[in-house]
């Protein structure tokens, strides 16, 4: 029972995916779809260069190819978040390494347009880790509690560095920031998606093939060292890949909120707490759920809804229940 | 097998010592028990023997080599820990925190192999907890939680077992049967056991040999049946007590 419960979630992506190409504004029928990709593929048959092609290989494929990696990168830093921090309420954006990712990207744009993107963003979302857990940390623990408010913290303090950027650029690249802060597939591209592989190399495979030390590391830092485990080292391990993906999934589509959070839940539900399965259960789940909402933000209204909002519209009663569910146990230690 | 000499240790900012220069044996094969009161130390000496806490004089010994540089890795492979209390974040199988205990022998970037499964599946029929492979630790009972505690520290493969009041949330019949589980597994494995108990009547019956603590103190090592005296208990708890023997086996009771 389980083991079809997982391999339909490492499926998802490619379902989700397969209808997020034939849905849009745009009609495409889900037959063409499959010519089209078989024909970029294989070459089998000619259909000439009907509008369709366009739609389908230019605009669609990429957005949700980067909708995906972006899911997955997010999801995959929230469970690993989650399990070295052994909290369940944490996520990417709680810490605060969104925020700093984005002050990252943000004074990039505004003022050093030479230096990469990404580069920036993960110097920032470093920083902003790192600050919230020295500030949470106290005896050598981090309590539940203290670690969320000190995110909070963070977060708000690199959102008003973002404020003050946006107040000092001129007005052509403040349009660009705030745009891009949203958080927003719209101008997924191919170069885009090459880009995000590199999340997806530095990030996202680190984490998978480091899975397992998870189950160890969530049980606590005396109890893991006991166990022969270097808990600093692999902390730093751990905490360098997910911000790596995390800063590189901001710098494409600006911050996304709350699927770091709520994916991995899912998945523990549906699946059990074992890292080995959790973590890449996580990735395709992340996947599924990032290219399905970014599909109903293109195609629930006339124009583009950022997906940003979408996600917060998800997650935010997500986390309330998961507050009330865990009820006291989920502030304790 | 394990050896401490004059073992001293102060919490950082403290100006008293907790451990005020602990010295024993403990030979392989066989358990012994650290004996103390309340706030005497015990836990503190297994941190430090564990490397979590640093000794700032003395020296610890296993197999004559000093343990005081090796990383957390190699001390794993020598020092298996069956911690006091314990709750993990998240609902994981008695399996898989068993299989946690195998964290020293795998290497960072990997995940346990089949060699490392197998010796999970058999440390559980050797504690006798197969059925309950699948259960959750989080829904277990006391008794079996030490009882997976015991496994995990089984699959660990280290030379030394330490024991951190194991029993210490059992019922009668599970301290009994955990202590003549954790015998027979120093017995047949010739592991060294050190661990720590509260009741001096489980202490002789269960171990080989006895140490006695008092804020931070050695005050006796021995023979259970030899130093576990009327006059010790007196000096060490301040109550009164009465020993007996019943068929060859002394008995402290309290006298009311
Ligand atoms: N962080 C700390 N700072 C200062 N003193 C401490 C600290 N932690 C413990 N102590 C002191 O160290 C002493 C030894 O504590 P320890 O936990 O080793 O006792 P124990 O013998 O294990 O007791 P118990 O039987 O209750 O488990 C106690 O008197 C305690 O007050
Ligand atoms: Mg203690």
């Amino acid at each position: 029972m389980k083991t079809i419960k997982a391999i339909l979630i490492l499926l998802s992506p490619i379902f989700v995916g397969w209808f997020a190409l034939f849905l849009g504004a745009y009609e495409v029928t889900p037959l063409m779809v499959l010519k089209i990709l078989l024909n970029e593929t294989l070459h089998i048959f000619e259909i000439g260069d009907i509008p369709e092609k366009a739609i389908v290989i230019d605009i669609r494929l990429p957005r949700v190819i980067l909708a995906g990696i972006v899911g997955a990168c997010l999801s995959g830093a929230g469970v690993t978040l989650q399990g070295i921090f052994r909290n369940p309420l944490v996520d990417p954006f709680i810490l605060g390494i969104s925020a700093g990712a984005a002050f990252g990207c943000a004074i990039t744009i505004g003022f050093l347009s030479n230096i990469p993107i990404q580069f920036m963003a993960f110097v920032f979302a470093v920083s902003a880790v790192v600050i919230a857990y020295t500030v949470a940390r106290t005896q050598g623990e981090v309590s539940r509690l203290p670690l969320i408010l000190s995110g909070v913290i963070v977060s708000a303090f690199f959102t008003a560095l973002v404020s003050i950027v946006k107040f000092l650029v001129d007005p052509h690249k403040l349009q660009s920031i705030v745009y891009w802060l949203i958080g927003s597939f719209s101008l997924a591209d191919w170069k885009a998606v090459k880009v995000s592989f590199v999340g997806v190399i530095l990030g996202i495979l680190p984490i998978f093939l480091m899975r397992w030390r998870l189950n160890v590391m969530s049980m606590g830092e005396e109890e893991a060292k006991a166990l022969g485990v270097n808990v600093l080292r692999e902390r730093v391990l751990f905490i360098g890949f997910s911000t790596l993906a995390v800063a590189v999934a901001t710098s494409l589509c600006g911050i996304i909120g709350w699927v770091g959070l709520m994916v991995p839940h899912l998945v523990r539900m549906l699946t059990g707490p074992d890292h080995k399965t959790l973590v890449p259960l996580s990735f395709a789940a992340g996947a599924s759920f990032m290219i399905a909402a970014d599909t109903i933000s293109r195609t629930l209204t006339s124009f583009d809804i950022p997906v940003g909002i979408i996600t917060a519209l998800t997650g935010a009663p997500f986390f309330i229940y998961l507050m009330k569910r865990s009820g006291k146990e989920a502030w304790g230690k | 097998m394990l050896n401490l000499k004059e073992v001293y240790f102060r919490h950082k900012n403290q100006t008293t010592d907790v451990l005020k220069g602990i010295s024993f044996n403990a030979e392989k094969g066989s358990i012994t028990t650290i004996l103390g009161p309340n706030g005497s130390g015990k836990t503190t000496l297994f941190k430090c023997i564990t490397g979590l806490w640093k000794y700032y004089k003395g020296e610890i010994k296993v197999d004559r080599v000093s343990i005081d540089k090796l990383s957390f890795k190699k001390r794993a492979r020598l020092f298996s820990v069956v911690p006091q209390e314990h709750e993990p974040p998240f609902p994981y199988s008695v399996f898989d925190v068993v299989l946690m205990g195998r964290a020293s022998y795998i290497g960072v970037f990997s995940s346990p192999s089949k060699k490392d499964y197998e010796k999970a599946e058999t440390a559980l029929k050797t504690v006798g907890i197969e059925h309950l492979k699948n259960i959750p630790y989080t829904k277990i009972s006391g008794g079996e939680r030490q009882l997976t505690l015991i496994a995990r520290a089984i699959v660990q493969e280290s030379p030394v077992m330490l024991l951190d009041e194991p029993i210490s949330h059992l019922d009668f019949r599970n301290q009994i049967n955990i202590l003549k589980k954790i015998k027979e597994i120093a017995l047949i494995r010739g592991i060294t056991v050190v661990m720590t108990l509260h009741d001096p009547n489980l202490a002789s019956l269960f171990s080989d040999k006895v140490v006695v603590i008092n804020s931070g103190s050695k005050v006796a090592e021995g023979l259970p049946k030899e130093i576990i005296t009327e006059d010790l208990i007196k000096r060490v708890y301040d109550i009164e007590v009465k020993k007996a023997d019943i068929d060859g086996q002394s008995i402290i009771c309290p006298v009311l």
